[in-house]
């Protein structure tokens, strides 16, 4: 029997489990440390001021009026649902996205589908092209478009009435084609969306497209049923973005009809109606109910859009979300 | 031999000691705070005049420290203001702001009528007119006149020559004599008659024609450039739709005299741009100044924006025609200075406001291209505007008009309660007569709807 301590044998093991714990205990001090500077501005710049936001929410909070500060309780949230300006906002906005979404997914789709076309000609040229009206600054191009759309001396009119059209639509004041001008203006936005699906319809596998060559599809087959599909995240990915910028589409609604939603409130977005609640008519109160309103509808669209994406995006790797 | 630390905090001792002393001294002069933004005043030039006016004055006397805070822009500085007042740290003195802008804390503004009896300030250097601007329905004094605009008629001269017709008059109570020799009254219906003259079609004919198309008006007769709806019914007939003891809106007889007007001159005459012309290429850089418009009833500043005219058209002066009751009344645009209710120091900031508005005031006024209110400063600004129009202008109506000024109460930015969402309000309404939609619209009906509206965003809600 071995008079020699096992322990003693080997005392290495204890140090070096000490040394190793002190030595993460460091790291991990470190790494607070350098990530500090971040998570100090990401509380005191945007945790903070979202929960503040919200508190407000619950009082009469307003930058113009000289009236204590006090608890409201629920009026705010009540108005939210009783304010007919609110609701008209609401339903301009609802109106806006069933023609803008399908817009801002088909129209990139279908330009990165004719970009992609191996019969196109000098596709290092239409690329940048197409892609270059989104360098394009936001305000410059809605003062172009303005002038373009412009029922007069527009020059989309003029062209229409030069191949017949008598009677072209006012475009920016008609309430019943306003919506449609600022969808025809959000055609300088698709370069973006236009770019990713492209990307992507390149990555995929021509092996593909060849076994379905063999097996005699068409043209439109291989695009439903390949191409489609391999694109699905991307598309996926362009859906979430466009319903989440639809909740915050202000500027063009905004410089076009210079912050009054007319004709006839018919371009009178929530986020319009948001921003001159807040910034123009000083009530945060009730503006902080309204963002956070628009904050709930975003979470709750975005959700179904992930829940349903099971059912139609597909994921190579077999990764689902 | 003495150590280096000691030698050291000798130094720090002694420099303490010097800041102590020196900031002792400057906290024997009142600070008094200027508050720049919520009108003209942040463009670089503009913020160069005002800091050398800051200096003069500092210099110029050992009472008051004046220290300025420009806002980054016109856009943020409500939000700056606001947030100034809301910390309790309010400025001494804002401005230059407009009668508009004021509004937007209607609260604020102290009254000055005691401070004006205790510092024995003559107002009477200033025209009454102006002065009554300032004076509330309650008898207070919330500001001195320091920069006005009065509405004019501005004409193109060479629409007027082609079409053959004589200019408008050039004094206040000159009659106008239409092209067979007749003198009628330059009132609106006068404007009426000759803007149809003075407004033609791409085939050249005029509004009086039974050919004119509307559709293909190249030139039009006459606009409110710019104008929101109450400073084109005040145009038309000085009065007010808010009550404010009863707290109620009633828009007057007047008023629906002056919409019907003006809808007629868009609709049915089609002598004035609507929104779709306005906003077109014809109209660029705005009605009057593209060349294409014949008169524009606009106040003063509207100068800013005239200088393509120049070798490209000529254009004169005029007074505004007569209101509906006959009389002459001359809508006016004003800045001044406000002193706020939050002042710590109200003596010592109306000491820097009677300042500004005297011994500065003309270097003020030229650096926000104002027109200023103290008659003995105009010839300076007439001079210096004559030289950026060499067009032989008749500046002396400008200087007439400032008789004929609408007093506080009836003027056309007078405050409501909830101004924002008035002033919001307004505007859509304009838009409503101005847009597609308004060529058939019933307008009692729609004057009854705008003020179900306004008697709501009075009271509270919105």
């Amino acid at each position: 029997m071995s008079s020699v301590d096992a322990n003693a044998a080997f005392p290495a093991p204890a140090k070096r489990s000490a040394h190793r714990g002190n030595l993460m205990r460091q790291q991990r001090f470190w790494g607070w440390v350098f990530l500090s500077p971040w998570i100090i501005g990401f509380i005191l710049f945007t945790a903070v001021p979202i929960v503040v936001s919200f508190i407000f929410t619950f009082t009469n909070f307003s930058l113009n009026s000289s009236a204590t500060l006090r608890f409201v309780g629920l009026d705010n949230w009540l108005k939210l649902f009783r304010d007919p300006v609110t609701l008209q906002a609401l339903s301009v906005t609802l109106r806006f996205a069933v023609i803008a979404v399908p817009f801002n997914i088909l129209v990139p789709l279908g330009m990165a589908a004719l970009l992609n076309s191996k019969y196109l000609w000098g596709k290092r040229l239409w690329r940048p092209l197409y892609y270059l009206p989104y360098m394009v600054p936001a305000v410059s191009s809605i003062f172009i478009w303005q002038s373009f759309l412009n029922g007069q001396t527009g020059w989309l009119n003029r062209i229409l009435r030069l191949i017949g059209v008598q009677s072209p639509p006012n475009w920016l004041q008609d309430e019943g084609w306003i919506l449609v001008a600022f969808v025809l203006i959000g055609v300088w936005g698709v370069g973006n969306a236009m770019l990713t699906m492209l990307a992507t319809m390149q990555g995929v596998p021509t092996e593909l497209y060849e076994a379905a060559e063999v097996d005699g599809a068409g043209a439109w087959m291989k695009f439903s049923r390949i191409t489609l599909p391999m694109i699905s995240p991307v598309i996926f990915y362009n859906l979430v973005l466009t319903v989440i910028g639809l909740m915050q589409y202000f500027v063009v609604p905004y410089v076009i009809t210079r912050g009054t939603g007319n004709p006839n409130n018919s371009a009178y977005f929530y986020n319009m109606h948001l921003y001159k609640t807040a910034f123009t008519f000083f009530d945060m109160g009730y503006g902080a109910t309204l963002a956070w309103f628009v904050f709930l509808i975003a979470i709750v669209l975005t959700i179904i859009l992930f829940v349903t994406s099971r059912s139609w995006v597909y994921y190579a790797s077999g990764d689902t979300i | 031999m003495i150590h280096r630390k000691t030698v050291v905090l000798f130094v720090l001792a002694a420099a303490s000691l010097l800041m102590g002393v020196v900031s002792a001294a400057a906290q024997q002069r009142t600070v008094v705070t200027w508050f720049v933004g919520l009108g003209t005043g942040t463009n670089a030039e503009q913020i160069e005049i005002q800091n050398q006016v800051v200096e003069e004055f500092n210099a110029s006397q050992n009472e008051i420290e004046l220290v300025i805070n420009i806002a980054a822009s016109n856009e943020t500085a409500r939000d700056t203001l606001s947030t100034l007042i809301a910390a309790g740290t309010a400025p001494d003195i804002v401005g230059p702001v407009g009668v508009a802008g004021s509004n937007s804390f209607a609260d604020e503004w102290l009254d000055l009528s005691p401070l004006v009896e205790s510092a024995g300030f003559d107002l009477s250097v200033f025209p009454p007119a102006l002065v009554d601007l300032y004076r509330q329905a309650d008898g207070s004094l919330t500001g001195i006149p320091f920069a006005v605009y009065p509405a004019l008629t501005y004409y193109n001269a060479d629409l007027f020559d082609e079409a053959g017709l004589n200019y408008p008059p050039s004094e206040f109570g000159a009659p106008y004599v239409m092209p067979d020799g007749t003198e009628v009254p330059w009132n609106y219906d006068t404007v009426a008659e000759i803007a149809k003259i003075l407004t033609v079609d791409a085939n050249g004919n005029d509004a009086t024609s039974p050919d004119f198309d509307p559709a293909a008006t190249e030139q039009f007769g006459m606009n409110f450039q710019w104008a929101r709806i109450r400073l084109i019914w005040t145009n038309l007939q000085p009065s007010s739709y808010y009550d404010a003891e009863t707290n109620t809106v009633s828009v007057p007889d007047e008023w629906r005299q002056a919409t019907q007007w003006y809808h007629d001159r868009l609709w049915k005459d089609r002598v004035a741009p609507n929104a779709t012309f306005a906003s077109s290429e014809l109209l660029q850089p705005s009605g009057f100044a593209s060349g294409n418009l014949a008169m524009a009833i606009v106040p003063l500043w509207y100068t800013c924006c005239l200088d393509n005219s120049v070798g490209k058209f000529n254009w004169n002066l005029a007074p505004v025609p007569a209101s509906f009751d006959g009389e002459q009344h001359v809508a006016m645009d004003a800045d001044t200075f406000r002193l706020t209710k939050g002042s710590k120091n109200p003596e010592a900031a109306f000491k820097v406001l009677t300042y500004l508005l005297t011994t500065a005031a003309p270097k003020l006024a030229t650096a926000y291209g104002a027109f200023p209110a103290l008659p003995a400063a105009q010839d300076a600004w007439v001079e210096s505007i004559s030289t950026r129009y060499p067009l032989d202008i008749n500046w002396s109506v400008a200087q007439d008009s400032l008789a004929y000024s609408n007093p506080g109460p009836v003027h056309h930015e007078s405050n409501v309660p909830n101004y924002a969402q008035a002033y919001d309000r307004e505007f859509a309404f304009l838009s409503l007569l101005e847009g597609d939609a308004g060529a058939n619209i019933d307008i009692n009906a729609e004057i009854d709807t705008f003020e179900a509206d306004l008697q709501a965003i009075v009271s509270g809600g919105s």
